[in-house]
């Protein structure tokens, strides 16, 4: 496999010329795009897990030796670190990853990118038959990762602040003290809290869908972020790279 | 016998005080004051002691403060009550045996205090004229209660007078104000939503004022005496916060001063009033106590004679020293806020769990008509070719 250059096809030889409708194995998803996504998706898990016990503990403990608040919330800090940096690598990559990783990919700052919002809305609302094919994120995924990349910082501000009220270095306590003087403590735990399910809806909505159109396309979709790569049409790869991006 | 009385009646000339004999400020020290009324050099160093670990200072600055009140002059305190509950007052006065709160209330020379001074009516008001003019920019103001500025502020009036011009030309000649409570902070249960009389603290009243705030419902007194005695030993007032408290009472959060401290980390909490958790001290987190929200040092001062403080006595901390608590902090008895807009009886967990149940649903019910659009396509799409 490793074998093949992007845009290759394996029967390209054999087959020449072959149709243009052929999938032909693109490379779309680059290594810190599924490791940041992955690690994202790890530490939401275990943040959403230890941070729901720590609003509301479930378990009451009787040991007077496992410490299990204690080792809750240290488990929710160590994973919150890993979630930061995941978040960090993937905003470093909207400015050097491939234009499907870009940022540009995620602002709807082209006509035709709120055309085909709505070209989804009406997929999804079964106004419309079939999908418009896209290599990268369709439109309005793309508004909707915009969304929870959003989210994301805000629980990440929040969490900070919530973090150096107990403890903290200069530094964090420098970019995030005055906070709590603006927004009460009270109100930016609610947020915090409450943001929380919106991931949870989120993932639901994001596999599903990232299933049904796996299903409808028939083009690797769920198998490419694990390996980075989609089976795309020939003529949508060359429709795609004549975009002004 | 009764030549003798007549005799010692006669010894006895009444005081009537001259013009040029003011009675303010007392020629005396503060420690002298104390010795004569017997409190012991022991006693003395104790409260020196006391004060200087509630400012959180090494134990060195105890003989500091020690020498500083021997030489100091007691200072005039006028005391001012506008929309209160007297609680400040009264947790002033709530000390019940021989203790450091006595030796505040000698630590001053205290002119004007509407709730326990002898004077009343014109004399009482006298009174306060007289520090104004007399002791202009030397005395101490303390204010308990907010001050309505709604309607000219006639919601309160104090002898014909209202609450703001009161404060106005108290405040602005003091050395120093100090807001006792939570009213006299920001207003407090009166400035409450909807709050009617358009209820404000001190430092929103009289923005010209240099006010210590001390947070509280009620304000600690022990914070109370040491920033006077800060002031006194330092002549300058303690260092403060963004909301103008000081530091060593509201630099920390009460739960991380917590005797329960223990049972929080070890995961065993109170479930409900009285259950066995309850009656074995474990933490009040899941009752809603607010002590992880709050910055005071009530686990370490303590009320009443340092007796207790609500978490010992088994009841969750409301977050009384934190700004705007009845808004903020409540519900006193629930983890989180209500969230705006749903009433008080749906938490935000039930909203969340409700909105993430919808999107399952709505993705199920998605899943299958999309299913069936599969099935119903009459030429397939060109992928499948």
């Amino acid at each position: 496999m490793g074998s093949l250059a992007p845009g290759q096809h394996a029967w390209s030889e054999a087959h020449r010329p072959y149709p243009t409708t052929l999938p032909v194995r693109t490379y779309v998803w680059e290594l810190p795009v599924r490791v940041s996504h992955w690690f994202i998706v790890l530490s939401i898990a275990v943040l959403s897990f230890t941070g729901y016990y720590m609003h509301n503990p479930f378990i009451v403990a009787t040991s007077r030796t496992q410490f299990l608040m204690a080792r809750i919330r240290f488990i929710h800090e160590i994973a919150a670190a890993v979630f930061i940096s995941a978040f960090i690598l993937r905003m470093y990559w909207f400015f050097v990853g491939n234009d499907w990783s870009s940022w540009r990919s995620f602002w709807p700052i082209h006509k035709r990118q709120w055309r085909g919002m709505g070209q989804m809305v009406a997929y999804y609302s079964f106004l419309k038959k079939d999908l418009v094919h896209h290599v990268g994120h369709n439109a309005l995924a793309a508004v909707t990762y915009l969304l929870m990349f959003t989210f994301m910082l805000l629980e990440i501000i929040t969490g900070l602040t919530l973090y150096t009220w107990v403890r903290g270095s200069w530094l964090l306590g420098w970019l995030f003290r005055w906070i709590p003087g603006v927004i009460d403590i009270q109100h930016l735990r609610l947020l915090h809290f409450c943001i929380m399910f919106t991931f949870f809806a989120f993932v639901i909505h994001h596999v599903y869908s990232a299933v049904l159109v796996s299903w409808e396309e028939r083009n690797g979709l769920i198998e490419s972020i694990f390996t980075g790569y989609k089976f795309v049409p020939r003529h949508e790869l060359e429709e795609d790279a004549k975009l002004p991006k | 016998m009764t030549w003798g009385v007549v005799q010692v009646f006669a010894d006895q000339e009444p005081h009537i005080p001259g013009k040029d004999e003011t009675m303010i400020p007392p020629n005396e020290t503060f420690y002298g004051a104390l010795q004569k009324k017997g409190v012991t050099r022991r006693r003395f160093l104790k409260f020196c002691t006391a004060m200087t670990a509630t400012l959180a200072l090494p134990p060195r600055y105890v003989a500091q403060v020690a020498s500083a009140l021997e030489k100091t002059k007691k200072p005039v305190l006028v005391w001012l009550q506008f929309q209160d509950c007297a609680g400040n007052s009264e947790a002033i006065l709530r000390s019940s045996h021989p203790s450091v709160l006595e030796v505040v209330l000698d630590l001053l020379s205290w002119e004007y205090h509407e709730i326990i001074m002898a004077g009343a009516g014109h004399q009482a008001e006298a009174a306060l004229q007289r520090v104004v003019k007399e002791e202009k920019g030397k005395y101490l103001a303390v204010v308990e209660g907010a001050i309505p500025l709604a309607d000219d502020g006639v919601y309160c009036t104090v002898a014909g007078k209202t609450a703001i011009s009161i404060a106005k030309e108290v405040c602005t000649n003091a050395a120093a104000t100090i807001a006792a409570g939570a009213c006299a902070w920001y207003g407090g249960l009166v400035a409450a939503s909807p709050n009617p009389t358009g209820a404000v603290g001190i430092s929103e009243a009289v923005p010209e004022a240099k006010v210590v705030n001390l947070g509280g419902c009620p304000q600690n007194p022990a914070n109370t005496a040491a920033v006077l005695v800060h002031y006194l030993t330092f002549g300058e007032l303690p260092a403060l916060d963004q909301y103008n408290r000081p530091l060593f009472a509201y630099g920390r959060v009460i739960h991380d001063q917590c005797e329960r401290r223990a049972h929080y980390d070890a995961g065993r909490y109170v479930q409900e009033w009285g259950d066995e958790g309850h009656r074995r001290g474990w933490c009040l987190y899941k009752m809603g106590c607010k002590g992880p929200q709050t910055t005071f040092n009530c686990p370490s001062v303590r009320f009443n004679d340092s007796t207790s403080w609500p978490v010992k006595a088994g009841h969750g901390c409301v977050g009384c020293g934190g700004y705007n608590f009845w808004e903020t902090k409540s519900p006193f008895y629930e983890r989180l806020p209500n969230v705006p807009g749903f009433g008080a009886d749906v938490s935000a967990g039930k909203i969340g769990i409700g909105i993430t149940a919808a999107v399952a649903g709505a993705t199920v019910v998605h899943g299958i008509a999309s299913a069936v659009r599969d099935r119903m396509r009459t030429t397939p799409p060109p992928e499948k070719i």
